[in-house]
């Protein structure tokens, strides 16, 4: 096969930092190449260097057998190379034609020939079977019209190798599936796609071969013909892991936290929640999944207490949590972790250290006007140890630890607090493999302690195989609850789309508990 | 073709933050030598005076002490309560604003003490300057946190408003206007009586007034407080992520109001003291510490001790400055001025060059 691309000893570090080694890559003309790598191997490094956003320290990059240089975004759109951001680049307020419009430059004309551009992009659309209204504003768009919209705007700037930077990561089942009829038709036309992502099933079904990095140094790469996940798990770990995810089974017990009828308002005024009823026993894991927005955000922040409820009960352990404090929940048994996208943003505060971490919700337990930082360094030292957070004090700065460890020392501050309703969203978020592990590893051992996890997650796979149970949110409505060792993938996607709805289903109602402690009625009155 | 770039150091060592701050104040205080010679001056002989505030060969030597700790007072405590303010990410530019309505508050006091024990003359003024300045303070905190106003625009205009209404106090002539010397045909700001002024511990000639003392203890109040207390905790939670100290629990409105309040009474406070120091006030009764004040926390990367030392150097460069003028006819004070703005520039270099290095782009080794 041709080489539409080939990278040769390239090298590139940040301060004393080696992100990339003497990395040697070639990727075929229509090929689609998987990027595999744990977090920090330096995938997004290297392709960022392809696309012009960083050049490399040394080494050489041809394209189409041509020795080029790329030190620009602009000098890469000019060789073909386009990158599907994770974040997408669009202006909200334009159409998907003007998007597309802005970045074509000259071609467009001085006053936008609308016509032809027109023109040339549903052109353009039509080939490559995307599904696109050009006169549809971007933030009426869903995220998945977003991403096509994303990938159409390169292929119209002349992209022949287009790079996709975790592409599956905010889709559901069926648009993933979507997306890669395109990804396809791409490979059909000779184009080159490089796709980065760490979902092993997905590289399965849609690459012609994978690139293994590892700690920055390519480790080769082999045909996913010839392969299996064990086999691409090794080779990016760089030794034999266990995949399966355990499931204990133990003793559930009453209902620790019943919602009913739950409604609540986003920061912009919209329903967000809308008439949730659920419950979570002690000693399982609830997973709760959704397309991202979903209103996931505001459940848990309305459950900790952090946001107003416009109406429905929460009961824990008998008493209505609703109207308390954060402070007064999290003391009544409740405790919240919730990894936001910047993975800082909201639980720790980077530049303290993790011992000023520690005490986050507790510095006003002990008496006087001082904090008590003697007992917290200890319990800053302890959970150091029982998690394995690599860190080389407790006075290191949070923000100095790698991702995987950062959610490790929030985790464990919200079990050393010893709750029995842990509330967990995103705890993976960004990890890689072994971190990931050691997350579920976490979780599951409060649940053999009897804790009751809401668990609100991404990755469906993961949430199959770790939760007990999953419900589904759509648009803020519970769409269904599933049990983990049955439900399938594709129906839990249809539910997240709003498809299917199985709440009500055979004269059941999902959601509430058959030994709940609210009575019907009577309770609701109350409130 | 070689190129250029920029590259985060990967290690952090206090050697070469040390370093790379000597050389640039060496650069800075070197620029200004240039200027010196420009204008014929012995650079070497001027730094010296400056350096030595005007002590060598005088027989008052101890004048240039009281003179330079008069300086220091407030530069000291407004540069304390802007860090307080800015550690909370709260940007609080209103220190001249808030100086001056204490100033003015304190002036009240004393023009209606009418002969009231001095200790509790003094005491009072104190305690209006802050109140007063503390309320401005609280004013604009309340509008951030209800209204989610910009702070930075609120207590810049306070500095105007506050400018402005000192200024038309001293220059309207009536009968209720008690500020100004009612023998004075002119406008003029009055004296205040002698149980206004600030006192102080003799030692020898040399006379330690009181404000110097309240301002170390306020010094190592406050960095106890920053480091060791619960509401200092809360604070630097709160300047690093507002939305973790939410999610903690705590009442985030409330911290800011109330640091927020004690970062313009502080500054107030050391109005008051200044004003009864001078024994009078006018519109440059400030000195520019709310200005000073902000570069002083800064370059000290708003730590205490840092900011104890820096204000204290900047205090010997304006007051050295001063001093030397006094011999050199040919320039004035405004030349600390200068010096101070070359020394911020080049100390910003120096911090640039600790935490940056630039690396000469090889070219691909394998051609």
């Amino acid at each position: 096969m041709q080489a539409a691309i080939e990278l040769k000893g390239i090298s590139k570090s940040f301060g004393s930092v080696a992100a990339n080694k003497n990395i040697d890559l070639t990727v075929g003309k229509g090929e689609i190449l998987a990027l595999l790598g744990e977090n920090g191997s330096g995938k997004t490094t290297l392709m960022n260097m392809l696309s012009g956003i960083y050049m490399p320290d040394s080494g050489s990059i041809f394209i189409d057998g041509k020795k080029v240089k790329i030190n620009s975004p602009q000098a890469a759109g000019k060789l073909g190379i386009g990158m599907v951001h994770q974040h997408f680049k669009l202006v909200e307020r334009f159409t998907a034609l003007d998007n597309i419009r802005i970045g074509m430059g000259k071609e467009a004309g001085v006053f936008f020939k609308s016509g032809y551009t027109r023109k040339y992009v549903m052109e353009i659309a039509e080939r490559f079977g995307f599904n696109i209204d050009p006169d549809k504003y971007v933030y009426n768009m869903s995220v998945s019209e977003k991403q096509t919209l994303e990938i159409l705007k390169v292929l119209c700037y002349g992209a022949k190798i287009v790079i996709l930077d975790e592409p599956t990561a905010v889709l559901t089942v069926q648009e993933i599936e979507r997306l890669f009829e395109v990804l396809f038709k791409m490979r059909s036309e000779g184009h080159s796609v490089i796709i980065i992502t760490h979902k092993l099933n997905e590289v399965m079904e849609v690459s012609d071969r994978v690139a293994v990095l590892r700690h920055g140094e390519y480790v080769g790469s082999v045909e996913t013909k010839k392969t299996s996940e064990k086999e691409l798990t090794e080779l990016m770990v760089g030794h034999k892991i266990d995949l399966n995810i355990s499931r204990p089974m133990i003793e559930k017990t009453q209902p620790l936290l019943e919602i009913r009828d739950l409604t609540v308002k986003s920061d912009e005024g919209n329903v967000a929640v809308d008439g949730m009823n659920f419950y979570i026993r002690g000693g399982e894991i609830l997973g709760v999944a959704g397309i991202a927005g979903s209103g996931q955000k505001e459940l848990c922040e309305a459950i900790a207490g952090l946001r107003p409820i416009v109406k429905g009960q929460m009961i824990h352990d008998g008493e209505s949590i609703v109207g308390m404090s954060p402070k007064k929940i999290s003391k009544h048994g409740i405790s919240m972790s919730f990894i936001p996208e910047d993975r800082l943003g909201m639980g720790l505060a980077p530049s303290l250290s993790i011992t000023d971490n520690m005490i986050l919700k507790s510095y006003n337990d002990s008496k006087g006007i001082f904090v008590d930082r003697k007992d917290a360094r200890i319990e800053a030292a302890e959970t150091i140890e029982k998690l394995a957070i690599s860190a080389p004090s407790t006075e290191t700065p949070v923000r100095r630890l790698s991702g995987g460890n950062v959610q490790k020392v929030l985790l464990g501050r919200e079990i050393k607090s010893g709750p029995n309703v842990l509330i967990t969203a995103y705890p993976v978020r960004g990890l890689d493999i072994n971190s990931s592990y050691m997350i579920y590893d976490i979780l599951n051992e409060q649940k053999q302690k009897g804790v009751g996890i809401l668990f609100v997650g991404e990755d469906l796979d993961v949430m199959l195989a770790l939760c007990d149970k999953i419900m589904v949110m759509c648009h803020g409505k519970l769409q269904g609850v599933v049990n983990g060792n049955n439900a399938t993938k594709e129906d839990i996607g249809l539910m997240m789309t709003g498809a299917l709805n199985i709440v009500n289903k055979e004269g059941k109602t999902d959601g509430i508990a058959k030994d709940s402690i609210i009575k019907d009625g009577k309770e609701e009155e109350s409130v | 073709m070689s190129e250029y770039h920029l590259v985060r150091r990967g290690d952090f060592s206090y050697k070469r933050v040390i370093i790379c701050y000597a050389i640039g104040i060496l650069v800075s205080l070197g620029i200004g030598a240039l200027l010196l010679i420009g204008l014929g001056i012995n650079p070497i002989e001027y730094y010296g005076r400056m350096l030595s505030i005007g002590l060598i060969g005088n027989r008052y030597a101890y004048k240039c002490i009281e003179g330079l700790l008069k300086v220091f007072v407030p530069l000291l405590i407004t540069s304390l309560a802007l860090g307080l303010a800015f550690k909370m990410r709260f940007w609080n530019i209103g220190g001249e604003g808030e100086f001056l309505i204490g100033s003015i508050c304190a002036a009240i006091v004393a023009f209606n003490s009418n002969g009231m024990p001095k200790i509790l003359t003094i005491i009072l003024m104190c305690l209006a300057a802050a109140l007063s300045a503390g309320i401005v303070g609280l004013a604009v905190a309340a509008l951030k946190v209800k209204f989610n106003t910009n702070e930075t625009l609120m207590t810049l205009m306070f500095n105007y408003i506050m400018l402005y209404l000192i200024r038309y106090l001293g220059n309207t002539k009536a009968g209720w206007n008690f500020f100004l010397n009612p023998e004075s045909e002119r406008p003029i700001f009055g004296q205040f009586e002698e149980n206004c002024k600030m006192g102080g511990i003799k030692i020898g000639c040399f006379t330690l007034l009181y404000s110097v003392i309240a301002a170390v203890m306020i010094t190592i109040i406050i960095y106890i407080y920053l480091k060791y207390t619960k509401q200092g905790y809360e604070i630097s939670v709160v300047g690093d992520s507002s939305a973790t100290a939410r999610y903690a629990g705590m009442r985030v409105g409330r911290i800011i109001l109330r640091t927020m309040f004690i970062s313009a009474a502080l500054i107030g406070l050391a109005a008051g003291l200044a004003t009864s120091t001078a024994g009078t006030i006018s519109e440059s009764i400030t000195n520019n510490v709310g200005w000073t004040g902000v570069i002083v926390a800064w370059l000290a990367k708003l730590s205490v001790p840092g900011i104890f030392i820096t204000s204290l150097l900047i205090s010997v460069l304006q007051y050295g400055c001063q001093a030397a003028a006094t011999q050199y006819p040919s320039i004035d004070s405004n030349f600390a001025d200068l010096l101070q703005g070359i020394i911020l520039f080049s100390v910003l270099a120096a911090d640039f060059a600790a935490t940056f290095k630039i690396v000469k782009k090889e070219g691909p080794k394998n051609d």
